[in-house]
């Protein structure tokens, strides 16, 4: 072992000092150092600078930032002698990442060492690579590394190294390894005999596959072979058995790999694959050894994963179910914790749904589990698992577990336990009943959302009224109650506290004695709700209470001089008007009934799921809009001026906070400008911090005529309030969509679509002029994404089906949507997937092009010259023949342009021009309207100036002919390559439709004399 | 040796610190650098390999996408702040979509005063990651024969070596512990042969002991 004194020495150094000031001191201290010895370069030896460069990598881990020495650190990279060679690679590749300028620098010599003859020196510069290489390396290294991993001379050592470096490569640029020329050696990569090399090369091969597994069909066999190899431990050297189970890790990466090929269409592949899943499943036991534990479950639920995932016969599903049940009760609590995640995403795949019921006991004692991680675990599956018949159960179980929860579960908890009661509640008084319990048990983490909802619920349902009133005053007889439950208890009792007028405590002097004992310990903000509810109490009294009434003035007139305006403006207020007598019978009526609208809770759960700490400042953007959007006017969102303002009606405002300017107008009718203010007031209080939903307009009688003389919709669209939290959280899409769009045109499956919360992957078989895309939504996160949405906008030339979209996609859930396709006539236009969801508040939408392009219902054609020419002839000129000049082609060389072609389904057909800068393609295009129709095309290229060419295109239809040579032209002038980012973008002048042949181009294009003959 | 009393200092109003400056946008964030961990949800990677002694101390952390490094010391701060308030006997799985984006994972070992973890996502195995924990450890105690904190620590530069030789780029490469060690011994043979300065044995008077 290389020591290194200095080292040593410094890191003891470190250790010694005090306390964090002592360390920062000495850090410095040796940063200045170096940073000295490096300016006076002159003599320092490549041992000093190694020495050095370490210390700089220790700091660095220590947290502070070491924002020089990357330099020395690259440089020796170029060192002769190996020691210093090699702290030049593993400092630089942990100093710097892939954009880092200086990388740059090092290309050339990590290449020499590459293709150099030191082995060892190929794995520093491999692992260089692997860990910090970026594009640029990936275009001037990836052939020289495959050509390390399939050397037969070289060691397992540099060979499995190189296959993961491609992997880096592949995943900085696709194109670098393409599966037309790699799939075969990929195969034979799969016949290797060392595991080490092996499990490497799986690895790659999952990347490869995940991007296309088409093109490598040919590994699926031979991965189902290895996989068989292991679980019956043939051959398996002693040494790649890791406690005694044959290299669980390789087992592992095949069954992944397996999972992106759809399906397995060879009936006796899939029987083997079958067989050694069926032992997998089977032969697993749990041992006492917790490694060798550990390493057969890791198999073992791959294989459950796999079984998933080839949606198997329903008896060995079942066969799984049978297995999970048993883990999730076992000892090991990894073992509990997988069964448990296993156990949720079996919900949504197969209808295993009464299978996993039963377990439901069991899931229920995991609530209880001492490991957070379990319980969360068991909190997700109870809460997918739940349904109409087991809501009761599961939801008090939640309320129960809610009391000993920690804090960090308890928002999640009490939210989910709201969601659940309102989704599935039998009946209504037991919702209110788990609404109410929820407030007493844990009033500290139920948000406002969840107590506005019970009172919509209450005040939307006549039968439920006396019932939660009398429920809410049971409450209030307890000592200490939480301020939420004051505030709920408030509203409910000022609403419909008179429905209980004739029961013993609680005639209206009794419910005012009773909240008006919880006025000292409330905050301000529930004084004016209580102030409200007197108000009302007051007005409910039957009959007229004096005593009560003197009460309440007294309430009222201490509060005329409070300092909080919104107090002070409700005590005056509710003063004058109760003066008033009959008049304010008519104010204080009755709250309406809320529109019915989709539960907002439903659409927070999400939030939860991050951090409390996030979600809490979700909640407060939310919260900040509310007293100047919701009720002030709902309206200026959309940009129309408020409409209150009107003269007419000067003295009526619906606006709460405008109540103050209604006092000091002078010729105002008070009465009728009062009138409006109190139920205003609580429906403020309703909507108040949190923007959910629009209360409905009150129905009195100044507003319909206000309504009439000014024709505002009497509903309020709720949606038009848009919380803060969604500009501040706009979710951006992972990669860039139109090159994933371009990739798609050329290939049959791959990403569509990726942000931050949902993948969206696309398979694609096409068969003559129908079509069948499949939509994969796979949500990422362990939040159900919900108002999913897909809609098809499609063009006039296809026909397309989407099948039903569901609308939420549960926690990292995929769901395949499949769409069939036919294509009616030939057209270039696009058809574009409006697709959107939500995700906590945000509102995430994207309007994707869909590959489903004209070039998709080609098939590839090859045909001989004795084929061809008689048709190229008998095709004479426009509008069947059309020929072109393309200017500003990216230069392409011929093979690559050859592949571009056949990439697209025009099939090269070799030799059949006698200039070689010519080539002559064909294929057979299939629509509804037209017959499979042979289409022929010639590019003569200029080898003088490689961005321009002509382009002739031939077919039995016009408009097949002038959208087939549009498309060809558009492919060829922007190439949708990935590499097509490093070509600085010059903005090419897309040729004008129907140009006339350059006769310049003529006259020096030998092709152009040809083209006479052909 | 001194008992550190280092590992004393208030780490979680350290992180209280740190994670207020990154809220606060005064975090430094280059064109080039990825934000999050998470963020970067098309990799399908190994994220992270770290250790931190039972104090909150790192003694490796190795991260396969490119972090600045604050954020680094952030992730390992909150990591041993979770950690450390777990008790024994539960699942070596914890939550961390919080930490380093959706679909996350962790596993962790404890090995007397140390904690081993690695971070990954979705592409990889849970218990398959476990049992590279349990190689690596393997590893370790084959190199240092009965590996503690204190070999990790003065052999730094040792550490990133094994630790190279297992993952690679964040893909797991080596799974044999012999193997690995193999490569390792050539590594320190080459390091040996061109290298005059004197060694360092293993066991310092002034290091061993104590703590």
């Amino acid at each position: 072992m290389s020591g290194m004194r200095g080292l040593s020495v410094f890191i003891s150094d470190i250790r010694n000092c005090q306390n964090k000031e002592a360390e920062r001191l000495r850090v410095d201290k040796e940063l200045g150092n170096i940073r000295t010895c490096f300016k006076n370069d002159k003599g320092l030896t490549p041992y000093k600078k190694k020495k050095y460069v370490w210390k700089m990598l220790y700091i660095h881990m220590l947290g502070y930032d070491v924002d020089f020495g990357h330099m020395e650190a690259v440089s020796l990279i170029s060192a002769p002698k190996y020691p210093e060679k090699q702290v030049g690679y593993i400092v630089t590749s942990c100093l710097l990442n892939e954009n880092h300028d200086f990388l740059r620098l090092a290309i050339n010599a990590v290449r020499n060492d590459i293709i150099g003859r030191n082995e060892t020196y190929q794995c520093l510069a491999l692992t260089l690579v692997g860990n910090i290489g970026g594009r640029e390396f990936a275009e001037s290294l990836a052939p020289d590394v495959q050509k390390l991993l399939i050397s037969s001379s070289c060691r397992p050592l540099v060979r499995k190294k190189a296959a993961l470096c491609l992997l880096r490569l592949f995943r900085k640029n696709p194109d670098v390894v393409n599966a037309d020329g790699w799939a075969d050696r990929m195969a034979q990569l799969l016949d290797e005999r060392d595991l080490g090399v092996l499990t490497s090369s799986m690895s790659l091969l999952v990347s490869l596959v995940s991007n296309d597994y088409e093109g490598y069909s040919s590994c699926l066999p031979k991965c189902v072979k290895i996989l068989e190899r292991l679980a019956r431990n043939q051959d398996v050297p002693q040494e790649y058995t890791y406690y005694g189970i044959p290299s669980p890790w390789l087992q592992v990466k095949t069954m992944r790999a397996l999972q992106y090929f759809p399906t397995i269409e060879d009936p006796s592949t899939r029987r083997s694959l079958f067989e050694v899943l069926q032992r997998i499943l089977m032969g697993t036991d749990v041992v006492k050894n917790v490694n060798k534990n550990n390493a057969s479950h890791a198999v073992l639920f791959e294989a459950l994963s796999l079984v998933m995932h080839l949606n198997a016969e329903k008896e060995m599903m079942s066969q799984c179910v049978a297995l999970l049940g048993k883990f999730i009760s076992v000892r090991e609590p990894n073992i509990r914790y997988l069964g448990l995640e296993n156990m949720t995403r079996m919900l949504m795949i197969t209808d295993a749904q009464d299978i996993i019921k039963k377990h439901q006991p069991q899931i229920i004692t995991s609530l209880k589990d001492p490991d957070i991680s379990i319980r969360r675990r068991a909190l997700d599956l109870l809460y997918g698992m739940c349904d109409v018949s087991n809501a009761k159960g599961i939801v008090e179980e939640l309320l129960q577990y809610l009391s000993t929860a920690e804090f960090s579960m308890r928002e999640e908890l009490s939210l989910k336990a709201a969601i659940l009661a309102e989704k599935f509640a039998p009946d209504l008084s037991w919702y209110v009943d788990v609404i109410l319990q929820l407030i007493d048990n844990a009033g500290d983490f139920v948000s406002d959302d969840i107590w506005f909802r019970v009172v919509q619920f209450v005040t939307n349902n006549e039968d439920l009224q006396p019932y939660a009133a009398s429920k809410v005053r049971e409450y209030m007889d307890k000592i200490a109650i939480h301020e939420t439950m004051v505030k709920v208890s408030a509203y409910i009792l000022g609403e419909y506290g008179h429905l209980l007028a004739r029961r013993p405590g609680c005639s209206a002097r009794e419910l005012f004695g009773i909240l008006h004992e919880k006025l000292p310990t409330v905050s301000s903000p529930t004084i004016p709700l209580l102030l409200s509810t007197y108000a009302k109490l007051l007005m409910h009294a039957q009959p007229p209470d004096i005593e009560l009434q003197k009460q309440i003035w007294n309430v009222f007139k201490k509060y005329e001089s409070s300092i909080d305006v919104e107090i002070q403006q409700r005590a005056v207020e509710y003063f004058e008007l109760s003066k008033k007598g009959a008049a304010l019978m008519d104010v204080l009526a009755e709250m309406p009934k809320f529109p019915e609208r989709q539960s907002s809770l439903i659409k927070k759960v999400e939030d939860v799921e991050d951090t409390a700490d996030q979600s809490a400042i979700k909640l407060r953007a939310q919260q900040l809009p509310s007293n100047a959007l919701v009720l002030a006017d709902p309206q200026p969102v959309n940009g129309t001026p408020p409409p209150l303002k009107v003269p007419s009606i000067s003295g009526i405002k619906l606006d709460h906070e405008s109540a103050s300017q209604t006092q000091s107008q002078p010729n105002g009718d008070l009465s009728k400008a009062q009138s409006q203010i109190p139920s205003a007031d609580l429906v403020g209080e309703m909507v108040d911090s949190l923007a959910i939903e629009a209360p409905p307009v009150d129905m009195g009688s100044h507003q319909r005529v206000y309504r009439e003389e000014d024709g505002i919709p009497d509903e309020v669209d709720g949606t038009a309030i848009v919380p803060i939290g969604d500009q501040a959280n706009k979710v951006e899409p992972i990669g860039n969509i139109t090159e994933r769009f371009n990739a798609l045109c050329l290939k049959d499956s791959g990403v569509l679509y990726e942000d931050p919360y949902i993948q969206i992957g696309v398979k694609a078989e096409w068969r003559g002029h129908h079509g069948r895309l499949v939509l994969f939504l796979g949500n990422k996160v362990t939040s159900p994404l919900t108002s999913v949405q897909a809609l098809i906008l499609p063009p006039a030339h296809l026909k397309l089906e989407l099948s039903l979209v569901p609308d939420t996609i549960p926690p990292r859930a995929q769901v395949q949507c499949p769409l069939e396709v036919m294509n009616i006539r030939p057209s270039r236009d696009v058809a574009v997937l409006d697709f959107s969801y939500k995700f906590g508040t945000s509102m995430v939408s994207a309007k994707l092009r869909l590959p489903a392009v004209l070039n998709k219902f080609l098939q590839p054609l090859q045909l001989t010259s004795e084929e061809f020419f008689p048709q190229w002839r008998s095709l004479s000129g426009p509008p069947l023949k059309l020929q072109e000049v393309v200017r500003g082609v990216r230069p392409l060389s011929l093979p690559e342009m050859e592949n571009l072609f056949n990439s697209f389904r025009v099939t090269i057909c070799p030799g059949l021009d006698p200039n070689p800068n010519n080539l002559v393609a064909s294929t057979t295009f299939y629509s509804e309207n037209t017959r499979p129709m042979l289409c022929l095309a010639r590019i003569e290229t200029d080898p003088a100036d490689r961005t321009q060419l002509r382009l002739t295109v031939a077919s039995g239809d016009s408009t097949l002919t002038f959208e087939l040579k549009e498309f060809i032209k558009e492919q060829l002038i922007a190439i949708p390559m990935g590499s097509r980012a490093l070509v600085p973008a010059v903005p090419v002048p897309a040729a004008p439709l129907a140009q006339p042949p350059s006769p310049a181009v003529d006259a020096n294009d030998p092709g152009a004399m040809l083209a006479g003959l052909l | 040796m001194k008992v550190t009393t280092r590992g004393s200092f208030p780490i979680s109003y350290e992180s209280l610190r740190v994670k207020q400056k990154v809220r606060g946008g005064v975090h430094h964030q280059g064109p080039n650098e990825i934000g999050v961990l998470g963020v970067s949800g098309i990799v399908k990677m190994i994220k992270a390999v770290m250790m931190m002694n039972t104090q909150g101390k790192p003694r490796l952390a190795k991260f396969y996408d490119f972090l600045p490094v604050e954020k680094q010391q952030e992730l390992i701060r909150s990591v041993f702040s979770v950690l450390s308030s777990r008790p024994e006997n539960v699942s070596n799985f914890l939550e961390i979509d919080s930490l380093f984006g959706p679909d996350s994972r962790l596993v962790y070992k404890h090995y007397a005063t140390l904690y081993f973890v690695l971070v990954f996502d979705g592409s990889e195995n849970e218990l398959a990651m476990l049992d590279l924990i349990q190689v690596l450890v393997e590893t370790l105690d084959k190199c240092f024969s009965n590996v503690c904190e204190l070999d990790i620590v003065f052999n730094y530069s040792k550490m990133h070596t094994v630790l190279d030789e297992i993952v690679f780029g964040g893909q797991v490469l080596e799974t044999r512990s012999d193997e690995i060690m193999k490569a390792v011994e050539e590594i320190s043979k080459l390091e040996a042969a061109s290298n005059s300065i004197s060694l360092v044995p293993k066991s310092v008077s002034g290091w061993r002991g104590g703590r």
